[in-house]
């Protein structure tokens, strides 16, 4: 039990080293601009996407909603 | 090496002067990408706050909200459809740095949980868009998309109030385009050249264009039966309904605001504006507008609004004030617009405390501060955070801004006909309309701002592609030099950050303080940055 | 063709916003009323004792001192009519019937409005004592409740303050006797335009530009004569044997007070055949009718509501039906394709210009040729070169299609 403490507390602290490091030296915003975004944005570069000009543009589709009842 | 001075400055943080041993926040970053070599070290105390009650505390609170409001799953399916969520909204800890940079105590404190309101706002929003999404479903349209209603960012979210228990209310554009602007304002460049590429010139409002553009680009979740449309603020408004009805392509009401919204007329018409746009809600939801609910709902707003007068108090009597411009500007005008939600209850608790506290204590929570700034006409979305470069190089602290002044108002909920009358007349004095575009007197009300919240000095925006207030340019011009006050101006293009970099931003800031002003800086780092790649 | 007996006079009237006409008229006691946009009913500025004159400021290409107020990023339109104003152009005003309906146009009514206040300085731009200027707030959609609104607007903000600054008798039958001489007025041009649709025109868009334009800037009494002769003049003018133009064409798009643009277009073989664009004759050419029950003010705040196609109307029905008029106007004309024009800076019709571009050739099978230009035309090579290559395109499909 007292090992199982000692190696909770160790890796808890081992942790919190951790991520104070990667807080300090902004290792997340390091890997977010380095390798995140660009492969985010090769992603969305070559992504297929609808031809929106294709999209109908019908005159009568809709009503007026002019709701002229309401006063 | 001063032994001394060492601990000293690791318990506390470097001082904010530009003598020798005075911080040096320009130091901390790598050239052009904004990021940092490693993060300011504040102290002990504040570094420590940041680490546990920002960074972390965000982190976590990203990841619960996300599980919060619609999983992971839908999360990361929305991550990889939607260039504006996935390359904007990962990097958010960058914005809080941006933001907070140099904060020190109760002002660190007290901007930090506006930021973290803003947040879980926006990861509400995002997720209610992709659990409703057909998009992310296979084309089914499942119960949320029929409980989903969509609006135009620049119509209040407190129209909606009335079907609030069985329906949410997602502006379009709010988390697509206006808040990634902020975050990484790379995205939106994207979207303005979608919309130049079919043909739209260069020079309609650059706002105006990314709204229309997110469709050209087929990046718009699909997660409403209808939508409700408006012409706030201006002319290009309307011209992007037109773009946005073709693409969208779904039932449209549109909601007026008159122009000249002082006109004892206009408040009436509005009124019946405004029911004609619960009725087409009514029809095309087949609920009725519950208005026990709308009040409810602004009773609870009407709360957070007297809140902001009690920090606008505070904001003008004391230099106890604990939340800094940006965080001022960007958390007033996404809860005003947006109406109610829990998380800006919390938050005022928390600033609540915060602000008492420093008020009760008299701390000065912006010690170097040099001249009380007043800001105003809208702000470059891409470098709102430039007031915070400003105090930490300057001493300009910018105590309030135009955007924060604008729903200056309770609504009265004791009758229908009272609550429909102040609903019309906070629907008329939305953001970009009260001042910017509007009559022309209240954009002069600056006088009377500048006087009540004690300001000296005036950081006046100059949105080179808003016509409303490139055509009152020459008269600012003249009033400012017949009252003497001291002024400068920001050029930019709101969300695009090509037209006027944030570079150029801060030299003419720097100009203006070093010829005009003849002051020193207090952070000589900060004057010259190399961030043109940054978020 | 002959030449029309009254063009020179015409021309020369459009030289300036004071011609000759307007003087004459202040002269004989009348009120000169100035306003931008179809919006501000120009027959009610016509009432007995009053005169309409919508503002234009030929030959103004350099609005410095305008360009210091409003900056070089606004539309040339609205600058131009401030330096105008500035100069002096516009003394002869005894009032501004302003509108907000686009925001340039509404900075400069701004800055010309004496404003009393202490937060701004009144510039005194116009020197007339009398001088006043009044906003009226117009809606953005045509339904019922909008045409209550706008005839609220129009009592309380043109006729009020007419009849309180002014004197102007604004009864009913006085507006009936506006409205009489307004009809008139449309009749005449109607007449002129109708020639337009012939198989070879007996006008041109040039010619027909000019009447128009003279009949919203001089006072119509006294236009009146001169289009009335003009109009029995062109039952009588023989075309040329053989047709000038190599193609017809609707004009569509934002504000166009500048005939020498229509010339352009028409030195290019394209003949204008149809206006629809600020100033153009289209929407405010139409008679007025009062139907019955209604007052006259009822009558005319219908009329302007239901007329419009400004891009600034937002109901989805008439975002769309718009377009449709468009194809209709097309049809009407015998029309070849269609120039639709944004002036820089104007953002309703920067975005009705792209729609119209793509939809008007994708749904409807008109070509469209798609412009974007300065209020004074300085760019016309440019332009030339865009107008050629859209006739020889035209030119090329009729071929095609076998005719």
């Amino acid at each position: 039990m007292k090992k199982f403490i000692r190696r909770a507390l160790c890796l808890g602290g081992v942790t919190y080293a951790a991520l104070f490091v990667v807080f300090f030296f902004d290792l997340d915003g390091k890997l977010l601009f380095n390798v995140v975004e660009p492969f985010l944005k090769n992603h969305y570069d070559n992504m297929e996407r609808k031809d929106m000009l294709t999209t109908p543009y019908d005159m009568d589709k809709f009503p007026d909603y002019k709701y002229n009842e309401i006063h | 090496m001063d032994f001394k001075k060492a601990v000293k400055d690791f318990w506390y943080g470097k001082p904010h002067t530009a003598e020798d041993g005075g911080r040096r926040l320009g130091e901390n970053y790598l050239p052009k990408t904004g990021l940092y070599k490693h993060r300011e070290w504040r102290g002990v105390k504040d570094t420590f706050y940041y680490f546990h009650n920002i960074w972390m505390y965000n982190y976590l609170h990203m990841v619960m909200d996300v599980m919060k409001y619609g999983g992971l799953v839908n999360f990361a399916k929305g991550v990889w459809r939607y260039r504006w969520v996935g390359q904007t909204y990962l990097p958010v800890l960058h914005w809080f740095d941006r933001g907070l940079e140099g904060m020190r105590g109760e002002a660190l404190r007290g901007s930090a949980w506006h930021y973290r309101a803003m947040v879980n706002a926006t990861i509400y929003q995002f997720m209610a868009m992709f659990n409703a999404d057909t998009r992310l479903h296979g084309g089914k349209k499942n119960d949320a998309w029929y409980h989903t209603m969509s609006m135009k960012e620049t119509v209040w979210g407190g129209m909606f109030y009335g079907w609030r228990d069985k329906f949410k209310a997602v502006a379009l554009e709010m988390i697509p385009y206006f808040v990634t602007c902020h975050v990484n304002s790379h995205t939106v460049h994207n979207y303005i050249d979608a919309v130049q590429s079919i043909g739209l010139p260069g020079d309609p409002c650059p706002m105006c264009q990314a709204e229309a553009g997110l469709f050209v680009l087929d990046d718009v979740p699909d997660y409403s039966p209808f939508m409700i449309t408006c012409n706030e603020a201006c002319d290009g408004s309307v011209g992007t309904a037109i773009l946005q009805d073709w693409f969208n392509d779904k039932p449209l009401y549109a909601l007026q605001m008159p122009m000249i919204f002082d006109d004892p007329l206009a408040n009436k018409f509005v009124q019946k504006d405004i029911e004609k746009c619960w009725k087409f809600i009514e029809d095309q939801t087949g609920v009725p507008m519950n208005f026990d609910l709308m009040c409810e709902y602004i009773e609870r707003q009407n709360e957070l609004q007297k809140f902001e007068w009690e920090k606008w108090e505070v904001a003008a009597k004391t230099n106890s004030y604990p939340i800094n411009g940006v965080a001022q500007a960007l958390y007033r005008i996404y809860q005003s617009q947006f109406g109610d939600l829990p998380i800006w209850h919390e938050v005022d608790g928390h600033v609540r405390k915060i602000m008492e506290r420093a008020v009760r204590n008299k701390t000065n929570t912006f010690p170097n501060t040099r001249h009380r700034v007043i800001a105003w006409s809208c702000a470059p979305l891409y470098y709102s955070n430039w007031c915070t470069w400003a105090y930490n190089t300057w001493g300009l602290n910018v105590v309030i801004n135009m955007d924060s002044l604008m729903f200056d108002m309770t609504i009265r909920t004791d009758s229908y006909e009272n609550m429909l009358e102040d609903v019309a007349q906070y629907h008329m004095w939305a953001p970009m309309r009260r001042m910017a575009v509007g009559g022309i007197h209240h954009i002069f009300e600056l006088w009377d701002y500048m006087e009540r919240f004690d300001c000296d000095m005036v950081a006046m925006y100059d949105q080179l592609q808003c016509k409303g207030m490139q055509g009152v340019h020459g008269l600012f011009e003249d009033e400012f030099r017949d009252r003497n006050i001291p002024a400068f101006w920001i050029p930019h293009a709101l969300p695009d950050s090509r037209t006027v970099s944030r570079a150029e931003i801060r030299r003419l800031i720097n100009d203006y303080m070093t010829t005009v002003m003849h002051e020193e800086p207090l952070d000589p780092s900060l004057l010259e940055l190399d961030d043109d790649f940054t978020w | 063709m002959r030449d029309l007996k009254h063009l020179i006079y015409f021309e020369d009237l459009l030289q300036e916003a004071n011609n000759e006409l307007v003087k004459q008229a202040k002269a004989e006691g009348k009120y000169a009323l100035g306003y931008t946009c179809y919006f501000m009913p120009e027959v009610l500025l016509d009432l007995p004792g009053c005169f309409s004159v919508r503002l234009r400021a030929p030959r103004c290409t350099s609005p410095d001192i305008a360009t210091y107020y409003m900056s070089a990023r606004v539309c040339h339109y609205g600058r131009s009519l401030f330096e105008r104003a500035l100069e002096g152009g516009f003394n002869f005003l005894d009032a501004q019937m302003a509108t907000e309906t686009c925001t340039v146009t509404c900075r400069f009514q701004e800055h010309i409005k004496p404003k009393h206040l202490d937060s701004v300085k009144d510039m005194d731009v116009i020197q007339n004592d009398k001088f006043f200027c009044e906003f009226t707030d117009v809606p953005f959609k045509n339904t019922e409740a909008d045409y209550e609104y706008y005839h609220d607007q129009l009592k309380a903000h043109v006729l009020t303050p007419l009849h309180e600054n002014l004197g102007i008798d604004v009864s009913d039958k006085a507006l009936k006797e506006a409205i009489k001489q307004h009809n008139e007025v449309c009749k005449l041009i109607n007449e002129i335009g109708d020639y337009r649709k012939l198989e070879n025109p007996t006008i041109t868009g040039y010619e027909f530009h000019v009447i128009q334009l003279v009949s919203l800037v001089c006072p119509k009494y006294l236009i009146l004569p001169y289009l009335r002769e003009t109009a029995k003049e062109m039952k009588t003018r023989k075309p040329d044997e053989k047709w000038p133009f190599r193609c017809k064409v609707v004009l569509a798009g934002s504000e166009n007070d500048d005939p020498d643009f229509t010339k352009l277009i028409e030195s290019c073989g394209a003949e204008v055949v149809c206006d629809r664009y600020c100033y153009g004759a289209v929407e405010t050419r139409k008679p007025i009718t009062i139907e019955k029950g209604e007052t006259p003010l009822q009558a005319i705040a219908r009329h302007y509501l239901s007329t419009s196609n400004c891009p600034r109307f937002m109901p989805q029905d008439e975002m769309r039906a718009r377009k449709q008029r468009l194809a209709d106007l097309v049809k009407e004309y015998n029309a070849d394709g269609i120039i639709v024009v944004s002036n820089k800076f104007c953002e309703y019709w920067s975005y009705e210009r792209v729609i119209d571009t793509i939809v008007m050739k994708r749904d409807f099978g008109i070509p469209v040729c798609s412009i974007e230009k300065e209020y004074i035309n300085t760019a016309s090579g440019q332009l030339r070169t865009r107008f050629q290559a859209f006739v020889e395109s035209v030119e090329i499909k009729k071929i095609q299609e076998g005719k």
